[in-house]
């Protein structure tokens, strides 16, 4: 009970470091899945634009401003250059659409008007521009042969209004298990740099030469106190979790109760086992407490970038995802990713999920080892 | 005695292990990792050719218009190619669609097409676009037939040639209506602004050397600073030759983590590699500033300081996107005064005005001169809380 109350002791002084990366967890998990603009979210598929009326708005102006913003999202900024520009550098706009002056009436001169237009050149731009386009080319049409405005109008927008009828076969809540991933995924970073570096920590504290020493000489057989220390870092790692998925389930919501949250919470379980075995092993491997704060940073970070805890996978080169192989995260994110998709849960399509839980639990075995290896190679005090 | 202290500040900074970690090798691994990561996401924001399927049956084959078009959105000669189309039947399609190898199918039923999705999504979006552009220039050139049928029927004329009628409404429909002019600025690349909030976190980092440097020399600090206190040297000169070294000491940092991110990572800074120096330059002082700052105010031991630095810093580094770019802009446009008072957020902002606005520098100076003032607020703070200083006890 000693050591386990000497390990508590540390880890109370350690807790700083566990509230800041749970805050830095929870502060990206809640702004990024909250914000539609983010990369992973491709549900969003009304594009955000902005709108530049240096004409009177009505006729044929408003008729086209009407047929876009009913199919865009107009985002509301300031109308002022350099605001329109920072906003769609930082992607608060896709498109940004400049009417010049007298457009309606030299539109219905015949003149043609050239319309400037700011694209971002993605998805979303390109939607745009294709609406655009649309409506310039079908009133183009109609004006050779209609006069009257209010007609042409008229012409346009029963061209306009036929619409496609389309259907949705899946009943996925793609949007609440996009969430879902994104939380995990980002959580392996909290996961790993929380244990590595406390884990550290703590066990450099214990490995202390003055403490080690009187640790040796103390009637407590030293098997019974490493069992001890291995208990409560698995403890600590189990609260770890239990914290991070209980805050997945206010975050996420419904879905965690499903078969879904179930799966999630099994794989963030194996990722936290295996995290800990890294932790013991860096523990084992590393003497000097200055440079636990470096090489957390470096393996935690590392694995999280490479292995697409930041950066969505699909975005990651091919080069890079090759090299992750190697990173047991790589396979929780992995996991996530499948079930992002995952239409149905029965064996046969879970099949893909459970090896990659294998996997991680190999690594754990070999992390393991390793760290069994080393201990046993330090434990000798000259 | 300036120079004394100069070249021994210099030498325990070098030797301070932790120290030349955080401060020059921490930067350069952050590089190498946002260059690995971040190397792919330009190119796959353009659009991809998208997997459909078309359920092909007789009332496909009959329909002219729709196969033409989606033969030609298909082809592979076409520069602009949309589509890559499977022709399958309706068992196949909804096999296809389930395993996700396409993004949805289209049917034609009673001459009006009908796509099926799995989700929702700017694939599909695009699909049912260019689906709905076909259907309405199919409707288009009815009603422009319709006019002409009725127009040459009120003439008189009863002997009418249709197809005549038909290619010649098709060519109406073919000439090119729209002119638009693109006149967005070219560097809209994401990524560079991720390597700019490395180089104003390097910048910032560089605290913690003169923070080190200001605790060598403070008597409540250490053996060595008590020592310095009573020698017959002035304040002024210890505390300004130690700082001097510590933004020697920042400076290497920061060449090498230009020199890396230029010769080894190929990142292309532009033309303006010398306004960036001297921004990397201004920032690197607004670093020393602040850790020169928070070592003399703060009365607590090193750890704390170096807490409460860490802290700023990456708090500021957070509001001005390091974390995620959105952050930035959040800030500017509800609270800009945040990012007006934060230097991590002149660093980057400047950064920013001379990568997006090109040759329009006033944005670029104005974050100078942010930059210079800030300092020289902090350091004169610090140059009175530090002059004087008397212990009756340590």
């Amino acid at each position: 009970m000693i050591v386990f109350k000497t390990f508590l002791k540390v880890l109370r002084k350690n807790l700083p470091i566990v509230i800041l990366y749970t805050t830095i967890l929870l502060v990206f998990g809640i702004s990024n899945m909250s914000t539609s603009e983010n990369n992973m979210n491709f549900v969003a598929s009304k594009p955000n634009i902005y709108i530049v009326n240096n004409d009177k708005s009505d006729g044929i102006t408003k008729n086209l401003i009407d047929y876009i913003s009913n199919n865009t999202n107009v985002i509301n900024i300031e109308n002022n250059e350099e605001k329109i520009n920072d906003a769609l550098f930082y992607r608060d706009v896709n498109y940004v659409i400049y009417i010049p002056k007298n457009y309606n009436n030299d539109f219905m001169a015949g003149k043609n008007p050239e319309i400037k237009i700011k694209s971002l050149n993605d998805y979303g731009a390109n939607l745009t521009e294709m609406l655009l386009e649309r409506y310039i080319q079908v009133a183009g049409i109609y004006r050779k042969s209609i006069i009257d405005e209010n007609e042409l109008i008229l012409k346009i927008n029963d061209t306009l209004k036929n619409d496609v009828k389309v259907n949705i076969t899946s009943k996925l809540d793609t949007n609440s298990l996009d969430k879902a991933s994104y939380y995990y995924s980002f959580a392996s970073y909290s996961i790993l740099a929380c244990l590595i570096l406390v884990i550290c920590l703590i066990l450099s504290s214990f490995n202390e030469e003055k403490i080690r020493k009187r640790t040796i000489i103390s009637s407590t057989n030293y098997k019974k106190h490493n069992r001890i220390l291995l208990l409560a870092n698995f403890c600590y790692a189990f609260i770890l979790w239990s914290l991070y998925v209980i805050v997945s389930f206010i975050l996420v919501g419904k879905i965690m109760f499903s078969s879904y949250g179930l799966l999630y919470m099994l794989n963030s379980f194996i990722f936290t086992i295996c995290a800990t075995t890294i932790a013991l092993l860096v523990g084992s491997l590393i003497t000097n407490k200055g440079a636990i704060n470096g090489i957390v940073n470096v393996i935690a970070l590392g694995s999280s970038f490479l292995c697409g805890a930041f950066v969505p996978m699909e975005l990651l080169p091919d080069s890079i995802l090759k090299i992750a192989h190697i990173l047991p995260t790589y396979y929780f994110i992995k996991t996530n990713e499948i079930l992002k998709t995952l239409e149905i849960v029965e064996f046969n399509s879970l099949k893909p999920i459970f090896l990659n839980m294998l996997i991680i639990i190999c690594f754990s075995i070999i992390f393991i080892i390793l760290s069994n290896i080393v201990s046993k190679k330090k434990r000798k005090i000259a | 005695m300036f120079w004394h202290n100069f070249k021994y500040s210099l030498k325990t900074l070098f030797k301070n292990k932790p120290l030349i970690f955080w401060t020059f090798a921490f930067p350069l691994i952050m590089a190498t990792l946002f260059n690995m990561a971040f190397s792919n996401i330009e190119n796959q924001e353009k659009m991809d050719i998208i997997d459909i399927a078309i359920i092909n049956n007789s009332e496909w084959n009959d329909n002219e218009i729709y196969k033409n078009s989606f033969d030609v959105l298909s082809s592979d000669d076409n520069e602009e190619r949309i589509f890559n189309i499977d022709y399958v039947n309706a068992q196949k399609a909804s096999e296809l669609l389930e395993a996700g190898s396409i993004a949805g199918y289209i049917e034609l039923i009673d001459e009006e097409p009908v796509l099926t999705f799995n989700t929702n999504g700017l694939d599909q979006t695009i699909i049912k676009l260019v689906t709905e552009e076909i259907r309405q220039t199919e409707s288009v050139i009815k009603n422009l037939s319709e006019e002409e049928i009725q127009k040459e029927i009120t003439s008189g004329n009863y002997n009418i040639d249709y197809e005549s009628i038909h290619n010649k409404v098709v060519e109406l429909t073919k000439e090119d209506n729209v002119r638009l002019k693109d006149i967005s600025n070219s560097n809209l690349s994401y990524t560079m602004i991720e390597f700019y909030t490395l180089i104003a976190m390097t910048c910032l980092y560089g605290g913690i050397l003169s923070m080190t440097a200001i605790n060598e020399s403070l008597p409540n600090m250490s053996n060595k600073g008590k020592r310095i206190s009573i020698s017959p040297t002035k304040k002024r000169t210890i505390i300004f030759s130690s700082l001097f070294a510590s933004f020697i000491v920042q400076l290497v940092g920061l060449s090498l983590l230009f020199i890396y991110t230029i010769f080894a990572l190929k990142i292309n800074y532009g033309n303006n590699i010398g306004f960036i120096i001297l921004l990397s330059i201004m920032g690197s002082l607004a670093g020393l500033s602040l850790g020169t700052f928070i070592g003399s105010i703060f009365k607590a031991n090193e750890n704390t300081k170096t807490g409460i630095l860490i802290a700023t810093t990456m708090f500021g580094c957070f509001l001005s996107g390091m974390m995620g770019i959105t952050m930035k802009y959040i800030v500017d446009k509800n609270i800009p005064i945040i990012n007006k008072l934060n230097p991590a957020s002149m660093i980057t902002d400047g950064f920013y005005s001379l990568y997006y606005y090109g040759d329009n520098l006033d944005r670029y100076w104005f974050n100078i001169i942010s930059l210079l003032i800030f300092s020289a607020i902090l350091i004169i703070i610090s140059y009175i809380f530090l002059r004087r200083q008397k212990y009756d006890s340590i």
